[in-house]
């Protein structure tokens, strides 16, 4: 471990820290941490996931009260778990999910977030959207006062989330992993952002996921690894990307052994899905679809590009048969599947890895192995006998959990006990067994560290070329272009724009945006 | 017609303090059911120590305290214990029809009813014609409900307090993230919950009667709960809800007395059922374009973060 740096310098630090410890149950969350943090500057920390970042942010924004150690800021002492105390102290925090609630208002949602000292019980609307005004200018002025926070779009939510964070007046603010919904425009623009706030003499420490974010914008970094920090707070001049990578991933471990794919469909080219004018109804949660139309031949990965919201949700629940196809047509492998229910569609090879993995991929209290053959259950596998062999199944999960390298200790333990790379595998040792024909991805690698990460892009890869078809939608545009064979960009719940490799990131950008149409 | 109206306010009174109840506790994040249980808690514990000490104010002060004590108790059960909301509230009426009905027994050596003398004022007096007679049996309880209404408006719509109560009712993680702790507001919310439903009890046993008498909340705590929703969460949308059905109940109570030689009297207590299921199910189709109050429930689970 790294000593941090001298702590007889001049300057106070505008954050300190002093052996934190975090555990949850069994798990060590944060071991000895101790940091400091030079005023007026752009900090970044780093890590894999399960590293302990979030943790960390969170103990210093007080929202989490550490088993060990102490915070102070600006050279005062803060209750454990306070975020009043760390508030009043000036430190803010803007947190990788949105903290605004989706039905208040802009003004009102400002209102709750401001800190009590001014006092007054009740107020008017109007008063209201006065006393914001000046915060939310440079967003849209006072027409934004009166929106409601679900109305708003991603980037201007983000924005949103630091006048929250900086209303209190605020010197020191704490971003955690900021860019994760945003398009590489607004990654820019809020990287502006901060360097303007940094100028104004606001300190900031940012979780970032990616180096080259870091490279742009940070002028330390620190990285967690396994809840100790291994490396800094460093100036971002004296270390190499190369030290910064291994400092993240640490001692080279045993790398994935390849997986073996079993292929199901032949070489031949042929279109496997196939989407004709399909729109659906607008529900309250997921914008329609709007006549989209595409094909998945076989050995080719098909990337969606958007915007999160605009429509990619609802499009992967048309497809996996979730949501009622209102108008248009779908074929699966040559055979018109738009009425089929969910089950029909998988039988006919269709697999998926959901959005969100923890709820709609697994069944978090159900043990791994139901988890891992919860598809023959769907099949019309050849039944002798009408009861099946739990003994068999659990044999079989453990077999395809193992080549997949799920690492867990019995089959029988509950699915939630998994880290989020883990559960990826299992979803992906579920879906990937033979028989898949078209594997419609979303989100494959949200989340995940750098192993897991590169472990499921693999297996897409070999997946295609061994035949089948992926439908891959992402909002991290280095994946998609790496892995696409194709891309279409959603936008508005419709197909605004289609390319083929290589890539220009700022075209498709703008067409994410809409202002390509 | 003046017949009606009297009868409506006057059934719709009790329904409205529940249902403003409701209000405080659903916003709060809480699918309170254990609103029929309080409200009959609140009924008896007026008429109990009102008769006992001969004064109503202290009867509502008992029943407020009564409440506010089972509501602390919800809030520990279903909060630091973390039982389910919706098996909780149901014991929670069902401990208030049950106990109530023991503590006749044990406590007056009566089964069924007990009557008082102990009753609410009557502020509107001296009118002695058509259906002025009715207005000036109406009940001071009756009278300030608006108010209590317009109070809880203002309180839940317009105060920071409120802004806390709708944060940790439909996205706890917002309240916790700038200090708020949502354990703590959402007692706040059932002890304002609780004390209305003593109001509203207290209406029905001293206001709009002169007696307790076992279950004679008789689903009124539930149907206030059908107010909360279709009134779509709102303190006024829930109080017109509560308004029209108190409406139903007065056409229900005034047809059998004009008409229960022709029609079957069965026939005519399932009315206010009747016109009940009919409004939810306008009211579902009406909030569907409302998100807020669906949000409020998708959010009812505490995020993952």
């Amino acid at each position: 471990m790294t000593a941090p740096s001298d702590s007889a310098s001049a300057e106070t630090p505008a954050v300190r820290c002093r052996s934190l410890g975090v555990s949850f149950g069994a798990v060590q969350a944060l071991r000895d941490v101790s940091l400091d943090l030079v005023p007026g500057r752009i900090h970044a920390l780093v890590g894999q996931n399960g590293a302990g970042k979030t943790t960390l942010a969170k103990v210093l924004g007080g929202l989490q009260a550490p088993n060990t150690g102490e915070v102070h800021v600006g050279g005062r002492k803060i209750p454990p778990g306070d975020v009043r105390a760390a508030q009043i102290a000036g430190l803010s925090m803007v947190h990788q999910h949105f903290s605004l609630p989706p039905s208040f208002t802009v003004a009102e949602a400002l209102e709750l977030a401001a800190a009590r000292k001014d006092g007054r019980s009740f107020f008017r609307r109007t008063e209201l959207q006065r006393k914001w005004q000046n915060e939310v200018a440079e967003l849209g002025g006072p027409t934004i006062l009166s929106t409601r926070i679900r109305d708003l779009h991603v980037e201007t939510r983000q924005s949103l989330e630091i006048v929250r964070a900086l209303a209190g007046d605020a010197r020191i603010l704490l971003l955690d992993e900021p860019t994760a919904l945003l398009t590489p425009a607004a990654t820019d623009q809020l990287f502006e952002r901060l360097l303007r706030l940094r100028d104004n003499g606001v300190t900031i420490l940012i979780v970032l996921h990616k180096l080259r974010e870091v490279a742009a914008v940070a002028e330390t970094v620190s990285v967690l690894r396994d809840g100790e920090l291994v490396l800094g707070p460093s100036e971002m001049a004296e270390v190499s990307e190369g030290q910064l990578s291994d400092a993240i991933v640490g001692p080279a471990s045993g790398a994935d052994r390849t997986v073996g794919m079993a292929p199901a469909a032949e070489a031949a080219q042929e279109t496997l899905l196939e989407l004709a004018g399909v729109s659906t109804r607008e529900s309250a949660f997921e914008l329609g679809l709007n006549e989209i139309n595409l094909r998945v031949e076989s050995q080719e990965i098909v990337g969606i590009a958007g915007v999160e919201g605009n429509g990619q949700r609802g499009l992967v629940s048309a497809i996996a048969g979730l949501t009622p196809i209102a108008d248009g047509s779908m074929r699966l492998g040559g055979v018109d599947a738009t009425r089929a229910g969910p089950a029909r569609r998988r039988l006919r090879g269709l697999r998926l890895v959901p959005f969100d993995r923890n709820t709609e991929g697994i069944s978090r209290s159900a043990p791994l192995w139901l988890n891992q053959s919860a598809l023959r259950l769907v099949g019309r596998h050849p039944r002798r006998f009408p009861l099946i062999s739990l003994r068999q199944y659990k044999r079989q999960a453990a077999e395809a959990m193992d080549v997949w390298r799920v690492r867990y200790d019995t089959v029988a333990q509950p699915a939630e006990s998994l880290s989020g790379g883990n559960v990826q595998r299992l979803i992906l040792s579920r879906e990937l067994a033979p028989g898949v024909e078209v594997l419609v991805a979303a989100q494959p690698t949200r989340g995940l560290d750098f192993s897991a990460t590169n472990f499921v892009r693999r297996s897409l890869r070999e997946l295609r070329d061994g035949g089948a078809g992926v439908l891959l939608v992402s909002s991290d545009l280095d994946e998609l272009f790496e892995l696409s064979d194709r891309l279409l960009v959603m936008y508005g719940g419709r197909i605004v724009a289609r390319f083929e490799a290589p890539y220009d990131r700022r075209t498709v950008g703008d067409a994410m945006t809409g202002a390509l149409r | 017609m003046e017949q009606i109206l009297a009868t409506t306010l006057r059934s719709a009174a009790p329904l409205v303090l529940v249902a403003t109840a409701g209000v405080f506790a659903f916003r709060a994040g809480i699918f309170h059911l254990g609103l029929e249980g309080l409200m009959i808690t609140g009924a008896f514990t007026t008429v109990a120590v009102g008769d006992a000490t001969g004064s109503v104010e202290l009867g509502i002060l008992a029943a407020v305290g009564v409440n506010l004590v089972l509501s602390a108790l919800y809030w520990w059960v279903i909060g630091p214990l973390g039982a389910n909301v919706i098996i909780a509230g149901l014991g929670l009426t069902s401990i208030g029809l049950g106990g109530t009905a023991f503590a006749l027994g044990a406590i007056f050596d009566k089964r069924g009813s007990i009557f008082t003398d102990v009753v609410l004022p009557r502020p509107v007096r001296g009118i002695t014609s058509g259906a002025g007679v009715i207005v000036s049996e109406l009940s001071i309880l009756v009278w300030i409900t608006p108010l209590i209404v317009l109070t809880a408006w203002v309180v839940l719509r317009r105060s920071r307090f409120g802004l806390r109560l709708a944060a940790v009712g439909e996205y706890p993680f917002a309240a916790r993230s700038v200090g708020v702790n949502p354990s703590i507001v959402r007692l706040q919310a059932l002890l304002i919950a609780g004390a209305l439903c003593a109001l509203g009890g207290a209406e029905l046993s001293v206001g709009a009667l002169r007696n307790f008498t076992e279950n004679m909340t008789n689903g009124r705590g539930f149907i206030a709960f059908v107010a909360v929703i279709f009134g779509a969460w709102h303190p006024i949308g829930a109080a017109l809800a509560g308004l029209f059905f108190g409406f139903a109940d007065a056409i229900g109570i005034q047809s059998q007395i004009n008409i229960t030689e022709r029609v079957p009297r069965e026939f005519v207590l399932m009315i206010p059922f009747v016109i009940t299921i009919f409004a939810v199910w306008l009211g579902g189709l009406w909030r569907r374009r409302s998100l807020e109050a669906e949000a409020g429930y998708a959010e009812l689970r505490e995020p993952d973060y």
